[in-house]
């Protein structure tokens, strides 16, 4: 009689594995056999795991239950009906309704046991558990054994799943699990399906397959596989090209923003500012001043200290840029070399005092929740935030800027002075002044450009110089005052930058980029956008 | 009435600047041949020697032509690399000692193409050879395109960060960020011997006292005048027929070649190269001794290099943090006050300050 029924539950387990009938469970029974020795607590474990995906929510808050006393220890297996510990008393283990203690200890679970029950304990938790992050850690455990699992159970889940983000990682993880069914045509589903989400994850697994016996038998789940592989492949490259692009673009958007100032300087006084790198550090500085007051005054808008640091660091660089200007650079406007060498020294001057003032040591910089992270768009390419805000934010700068130049009367007698400096100060317009308003412009965009990238690159003294040659090279390249030939050639300096460092390393990068330039000149002197005017 | 022509040497001694820095090299000469100095004194002054024939060699492009270079420190590495190369060559040679940079590089020996650099005609040769060849090919691809004052201050500047970042690789083949030390011997006798110290002192400051007489008579000459008329009115000088390209090159690479040497001479005394001369700073910091010197005189360069070079060892020694603010406030108080560098001092008054900065060189016209 005892064998008739094992047998039978035997044979029950199996039909629930094979087929997937849509019964509730018989609770006394698997109750029962959950007490019935090794061999019974592996069948009810199989029962709950093949039933998870049929059963009721009431059935699986049940299996929840009964798998986790089991891995607690908290059951009681007696003569009678096996009873559960829980805070309120003890259960009856099949109704939960409240029942006298059994009188047996709990059942040991044998090293083969173990992980049946904790899988049949997921399968329950993943659909019955209270809160997303319960699920997520079910589905975790579930995926190490997805190729047992049947396959039905993630899809359901996925189903009744009410978090969009588990939704897709159930989705996900079922199909692994389908990539095993014993099923061909499952098979080759599943992995087009998963070819369908390029990533280095997929490509091993479906690689995997290559393994796999059938990859010899089955041409149609060989073809399926290497048609997989393909297309991964395919993506990846797509994805690591459009990775170097992006880096490239946050690149060249520093560089715009460190560039443009010195850009719109040349044209109107052709002067170069050897401390604009120094600016930028300033700027980075500066930003840094502003967080670490938030953080002592409003720690509630930490948060947003990259938004609010924008006025102050460009007021606060503009003002050192005006100041430059009237002790410095007015007073040698006749010797543009004798400036290079005077705003050189400033330079020295600043990286020292910021040395000995704050320290060498590279600044700590709060990521604010908004800049972590990004976004996967396709295979391996991520769109990071923090680069992503510093390519936003050179676009707004480049729009601002244009406005500036075209839009205001300030933005006019730059233009004026730059063209012909002689008639737009015989026609009135206060050249000098004009020199003082755009080296302060210059300057607090190069400010910016320092804020902009307190996300992305380390800051310390030194910072500047590893921007000021690069952002020369923009400015020889796109020519002196123009806002469209500095955009180019910051976006064509930056974007040569990164292609060739995965090729051939950093410094080749910088060498061609030189030789490139030294080529260029041969071939357009005046830079890629030359302002009309006579030769001098 | 036409004044008698003047001999050529008279006229060089016009400026009395100049006799002066040449009476004071030919006594410093003088005083370390006859000894009584320590030997940290004479390669001290060995040393400023080698910063000063660099300053004068840039101050013939910029003081006379309106050239800035702010990459001459890259003429000065390749005069120290290949005098670097010979003395390894010549140390495993005579004393048969595996310098360090054979472990380093992973190398078993020196590289074979090394060899020819033993001899020291050859070496001295090549420094100069590469040094103009590579003057040559920018300066003529930088002059034709008529690439002048800021832009090719900028793109000088880039060449020698460029070459910089180069040679810290240690994949390039000179040795990497350690660059190369560990010379035993100079012509056969070893480097700590006091005679070396001596004979290095003396062959400096004996270069740059013919590079002064030297490039003297040559800028008081038909080149100098049109070098300066280059500097003053290019245009107009191009429009009378004189072809500038011409000039300018000529200029610079005699300017590089001097560079060059002052490597040459620098790095034995200093017994170590390495990518360092090649940053940006000390390239600017020439222009700089020019600058506080005086530029466009000869003296000046010389008298700036020996000043800023000496105050810099006093301070290093005592107060290193101090020089970077001492430098930057010299810099900008010759800008502003000094138009002229220190020579100005000579004939300045509080009152002809304005007077002063109407008589102050201009820039090359753009």
């Amino acid at each position: 009689m005892r064998m008739g029924r094992r047998l039978g539950l035997l044979l029950l387990a199996f039909a629930a594995a094979w087929g997937s009938p849509a019964l509730a469970y018989d609770r006394a029974q698997i109750a029962a056999q959950a007490c019935f020795g090794a061999a019974g607590l592996s069948e009810a474990a199989a029962t709950l795991t093949a039933g998870a995906a049929s059963a009721t929510s009431e059935d699986a808050a049940w299996a929840a239950t009964l798998t986790g006393a089991l891995l607690d220890k908290t059951i009681r297996c007696g003569a009678g009906a096996s009873t559960i510990e829980s805070p309120s008393g003890s259960v009856d283990a099949a109704t939960l309704a409240k029942a006298a203690p059994a009188d047996g200890p709990a059942p040991v679970l044998s090293l083969k046991n173990r992980p049946l029950v904790e899988t049949a304990r997921a399968a329950a938790t993943l659909f019955a558990g209270a809160t997303a992050g319960e699920r997520a850690a079910a589905l975790r455990a579930l995926e190490r054994r997805a190729a047992s699992l049947p396959p039905d159970l993630f899809e359901t889940a996925a189903a009744r799943e009410p978090d969009a983000g588990l939704k897709e990682q159930i989705l996900g993880v079922g199909q692994s699990a389908l990539l095993n069914s014993p099923d061909v045509a499952k098979r080759i589903a599943a992995i087009e399906r998963i070819a369908a989400q390029p990533s280095r994850r997929a490509e091993t697994q479906i690689a995997a397959l290559k393994r796999d016996p059938a990859y010899g038998k089955e041409a149609a789940f060989a073809a399926a596989v290497d048609a997989g592989l393909t297309s991964i492949d395919r993506w990846l490259r797509v994805s690591s090209v459009a990775n170097t692009l992006y880096n490239g673009l946050s690149f060249a958007s520093i560089l715009f923003m460190a560039a443009v100032g010195l850009a719109i300087i040349f044209g109107l006084m052709g002067v170069i500012n050897l401390a604009q790198g120094e600016f930028i550090m300033l700027g980075a500085y500066v930003t840094y001043a502003v967080q670490e007051a938030l953080r002592a005054v409003a720690p509630g808008l930490l948060e947003w200290y990259l938004i609010l640091a924008i006025p102050v660091v460009f007021l606060v660089v503009a003002a050192v840029g005006v100041a430059l200007e009237a002790t410095l650079v007015r007073r040698l406007y006749t010797r543009p070399l004798m400036t290079l060498l005077a705003t050189w020294a400033v330079s020295l001057l600043i990286v020292n005092l910021v040395r000995v003032g704050v320290g060498t040591q590279n600044l700590q910089f709060v990521t604010p929740s908004w800049l972590a992270g990004g976004k996967l768009l396709v295979g391996d390419f991520i769109v990071t935030w923090n680069r992503l805000f510093a390519i936003v934010f050179a676009g707004v700068t480049l729009v601002a800027t244009w406005a500036v130049l075209k839009r205001t009367r300030l933005g006019l007698n730059i233009r004026a002075v730059t063209q012909n400096r002689a008639m737009a100060g015989c026609i009135g317009v206060p050249t000098r002044r004009v020199d003082m308003m755009a080296f302060g412009l210059g300057s607090g965009l190069a400010g910016l450009a320092g804020l902009a990238l307190c996300p992305i690159y380390n800051v310390n003294p030194q910072m500047g110089s590893n921007f000021v040659i690069d952002s020369f090279m923009v400015v020889v390249l796109g020519g002196v005052g123009t806002l469209a030939g500095t955009v180019v050639a910051a976006l064509g300096v930056g974007q040569i930058n990164v292609l060739i460092e995965p090729l051939y390393g950093a410094v080749a990068a910088k060498v061609i980029v030189l030789l490139m330039i030294v080529g260029f000149l041969q071939w357009r002197p005046e830079g890629l956008y030359a302002v009309k005017g006579r030769r001098k | 009435m036409m004044a008698p022509k003047r001999s050529l040497l008279a006229r060089a001694a016009d400026d009395r600047m100049v006799v002066a820095v040449a009476l004071a090299l030919a006594a410093t000469a003088a005083v370390v041949v006859v000894g009584g100095l320590s030997g940290y004194r004479v390669n001290t002054i060995g040393q400023l020697a080698c910063f000063a024939l660099l300053a004068l060699a840039l101050d013939l492009i910029w003081g006379y032509a309106g050239i800035l270079s702010l990459g001459h420190g890259l003429f000065f590495a390749v005069g120290g690399y290949v005098v670097g190369m010979h003395l390894l060559e010549r140390s495993v040679a005579e004393t048969g000692v595996t310098p360090d940079i054979v472990q380093f590089m992973g190398w078993k020996a020196l590289p074979g193409w090394w060899g020819p650099l033993e001899s020291f005609p050859v070496a001295l040769a090549a420094a100069m050879g590469v040094s103009f060849a590579v003057a040559f090919v920018f300066g003529w691809a930088s002059f034709r395109s008529r690439v002048s004052g800021v832009y090719f201050a900028i793109i000088t500047q880039a060449l020698v960060y460029v070459a910089m970042l180069l040679m810290f690789r240690n994949d390039t083949g000179f040795g990497g960020n350690n660059g190369m030390t560990g010379f035993q011997v100079v012509f056969g006798v070893p480097i700590q011997d006091p005679a070396v110290t001596k004979g290095l002192a003396v062959a400096s400051v004996l270069a740059l006292l013919a590079a002064l007489v030297g490039c003297r008579l040559l800028m008081i000459g038909r080149f100098g005048r049109l070098l300066v008329a280059t500097r003053d009115d290019e245009v107009r000088l191009r429009s009378l027929g004189y072809e500038t390209l011409r000039l300018k090159l000529k200029v610079w690479c005699l300017s590089a070649v001097l560079a060059a040497l002052a490597g040459l001479l620098y790095v034995p005394q200093v017994g170590i190269i390495n990518p360092r001369v090649l940053s940006p700073e000390l390239s600017i910091e020439i222009a700089v001794w020019c600058a506080i010197g005086g530029r466009g005189r000869l003296a000046g360069a010389i008298i700036g290099a020996v000043l800023v070079n000496a105050v810099k060892f006093a301070l290093s020694a005592s107060l290193p943090e101090l020089w970077p603010f001492v430098l930057a406030a010299l810099v900008i108080v010759v800008a502003l006050i000094f138009p002229n560098g220190l020579l100005d001092l000579g004939k300045w008054k509080p009152t002809l300050l304005s007077r002063a900065r109407a008589l102050e060189p201009r820039d090359a016209t753009p």
